[in-house]
């Protein structure tokens, strides 16, 4: 279906990509921890290691739960397919899109 | 003049209402009323709207000027009394917070759209209509201003709503529902407002708000309720005439209708989730339960007595109503637990409960709240007993449609967040439900263009990359956001009352008003 309207209707996305420059939105969940009471959003690089991308932002953000163990987490995802991230790759090796989702357990 | 008669209020209100309708003759009828064909609703018949209250504008005035001036005598009464300082708690004022900044914009903004109607509408019947409720709506939002007012001047976080309401992050969730209705059609915002929003939710929207008010010794907010319930219930009566209207012209308009109902109950359930945080975690003495008010209020009121009736046009009950009745013991507790995290950007403040009201909770909630939520409570509370405070160290990821972050679980697992994503035109977007899914999926075109606060931060766009800066933007003063606990607020109230809990009439009150 389609938006019924008076005349044509095509408006851009208000949140595309072209409009971060080199980075996008990543989004960031810690699957199974309730006290979490939500998923992340970050801007980053495309160009970001990994390992860069722990430090930077996404092990601050797990900090949110005091018993935060940075080793700890595993089972890592991307848009719901497993990877295995190393600490040399940028987040476009690692196939991180424009709002794409990076989950974990821990 | 000795042999005038008066006319019966029947024909005056046909005389001044219907009779002042005319057919146009040398402009063409479509270009006088251009709104009211693209939707695909079918009307064979105007003069079959029947008013829900047949008033005139004389009486109508009339009538409202007594209200005011009612509720004005007991503002006065209250502001020279100290009336404030007689509330359950400053506490409490965190759900008044929410309502000026929240809820009375939407009056604002329905103010609004009705006047456009009331121009817009083929009929004389639902344009007279659409007049009254926006003389209504403008009423109360100035009278929601000065209830409020009072309060202003001693409590945080009422200062700057107009502006918040267009930039807070969780303001946008009420903005974009309401701008979601007038950037429809004319039919569609009836659907969207008079009856889901004004039938099928309002005693979930509005009447939670003015029980709080009377159950916590606010009794100008209680007085401007009453003001209001009269109006109110006009407005339901509005929404019910609108849709038995619109399905007994043509058989056509039914399934038109039904996505409606399905569409703007999934959004305007959304917008409640605020209502169910408040009604349970806001208010220091209780009225009811969220699920409580949820079973009364809407499954046995609308699902066990509206539906029933509506079946006879072939109307069923709303798409997704399962997974808000399967929600029902977990919403407002995963709400509050966001908002707790999320409020040291808030015009509002949050706190751990008290050991009391988490006994309350469980009490009401036996099935979830002691395995779910509880323990989140005691380590938040381990964590502030240790002089820290838990607060989310980012941003949340926000459902593109009802602009709630992604709190919500899956059906049946309230272990594990929700998580929907679809790729339109090459571009990903998240929800954070299968009902806000479906509504994306009917309009994408509409949903993309969404002002995801989130999203407007990152892109540079609300006053700069910093949380301090983005606070400043929202117009945030000291006080307003975060911790109830040692808040300006709180040390204050303690300030105005003595060790008894009562107010102290001797303390300098006035020395103490906020700059």
């Amino acid at each position: 279906m389609s938006v019924k309207a008076i005349g044509s209707y095509d408006f851009p996305s208000r949140s595309r990509q072209e409009l971060y420059g080199d980075d996008q939105l990543v989004h960031v969940w810690w699957r199974n921890n309730p006290f979490m009471s939500a998923a992340g959003t970050f801007r980053a690089p495309k160009a970001m290691p990994w390992s860069d991308f722990r430090a930077a932002l996404l092990d601050p953000w797990a900090g949110t739960d005091p018993d935060f163990d940075p080793a700890a987490p595993g089972s890592w995802t991307l848009d719901g397919q497993p990877i295995t991230p190393t600490d040399d790759q940028t987040l476009e090796q690692l196939g991180v899109g424009h709002k794409s989702l990076i989950s974990f357990a821990a | 003049m000795s042999n005038a008669r008066k006319l019966s209020m029947k024909n005056r209100y046909s005389a001044l209402t219907r009779d002042l309708d005319w057919t146009p003759t040398y402009v063409d009828p479509k270009a006088v009323f251009p709104f009211t064909s693209f939707e695909g609703i079918k009307i064979h018949d105007w003069s079959k709207w029947e008013d829900p209250f047949r008033l005139t504008v004389d009486s109508y005035y009339k009538y409202q000027a007594e209200k005011d001036k009612r509720l004005y005598a007991v503002l006065d009464g209250f502001a020279q009394s100290q009336g404030h300082l007689s509330l359950t708690d400053a506490r409490y004022l965190n759900a008044m917070k929410l309502f000026i900044q929240g809820v009375t914009p939407l009056e604002y903004a329905a103010h609004r759209h009705f006047a456009f109607l009331s121009r817009y509408y083929d009929g004389p019947g639902p344009r007279f209509a659409a007049q009254c409720q926006s003389v209504d709506e403008l009423r109360h939002t100035q009278t929601e201003v000065h209830t409020l007012s009072n309060y202003n001047k001693y409590y945080g976080g009422m200062h700057n709503w107009p502006e918040q309401f267009d930039r807070v992050w969780y303001l946008s969730v009420p903005k974009s529902y309401f701008e979601d209705a007038m950037s429809a059609g004319p039919f569609e915002f009836l659907i969207a407002i008079s009856f889901s929003f004004e039938y099928l939710l309002t005693n979930l929207l509005f009447v939670p708000f003015m029980s709080g008010a009377s159950f916590n010794g606010d009794l100008p907010t209680m007085t401007f309720g009453f003001s209001a319930q009269s109006d109110e219930s006009r407005h339901m009566t509005l929404g019910l005439e609108a849709i038995k209207f619109l399905l007994e012209q043509d058989e056509a308009n039914v399934p038109i209708v039904q996505a409606w109902i399905d569409k703007w109950f999934w959004r305007g359930y959304r917008l409640v989730a605020l209502i169910a945080q408040m009604l349970d975690y806001m208010l220091p003495r209780k009225v009811m339960s969220w699920k409580e008010s949820f079973e009364l209020y809407f499954e046995e009121q609308m699902l066990g007595g509206l539906f029933p009736d509506l079946e006879f046009y072939g109307i069923t009950k709303p798409r997704h109503v399962e997974q808000a009745i399967g929600e029902k013991d977990l919403l407002s507790h995963q709400v509050y637990w966001a908002l707790y995290q999320f409020s040291f950007a808030a015009g509002f403040t949050t706190t751990v409960p008290e050991d009391d009201h988490l006994d309350w909770l469980s009490a009401n909630y036996p099935d979830t709240f002691d395995k779910y939520f509880r323990p989140l409570w005691d380590k938040a509370k381990k964590v502030q007993d240790e002089g820290g405070r838990v607060f989310f160290r980012g941003l949340p990821q926000l459902c593109q449609v009802c602009q709630i972050p992604m709190l919500f679980t899956e059906p049946g697992d309230p272990m594990r967040l929700a998580q929907r994503q679809v790729v339109h035109n090459g571009e990903r977007y998240d929800f954070c439900s299968d009902g806000c899914q479906w509504i994306f999926e009917r309009e994408p075109e509409k949903y993309v263009q969404a002002w995801l606060p989130v999203h407007q931060i990152y892109q540079g766009n609300c006053g700069g990359p910093s949380v301090p800066e983005v606070l400043a933007w929202y117009g945030l003063q000291d006080g307003d956001a975060g911790e109830y606990a040692g808040s300006v607020d709180q040390q204050n109230w303690e300030r105005w009352h003595d060790h008894a809990g009562k107010a102290d009439v001797e303390a300098p009150v006035e020395a103490e008003v906020r700059a």
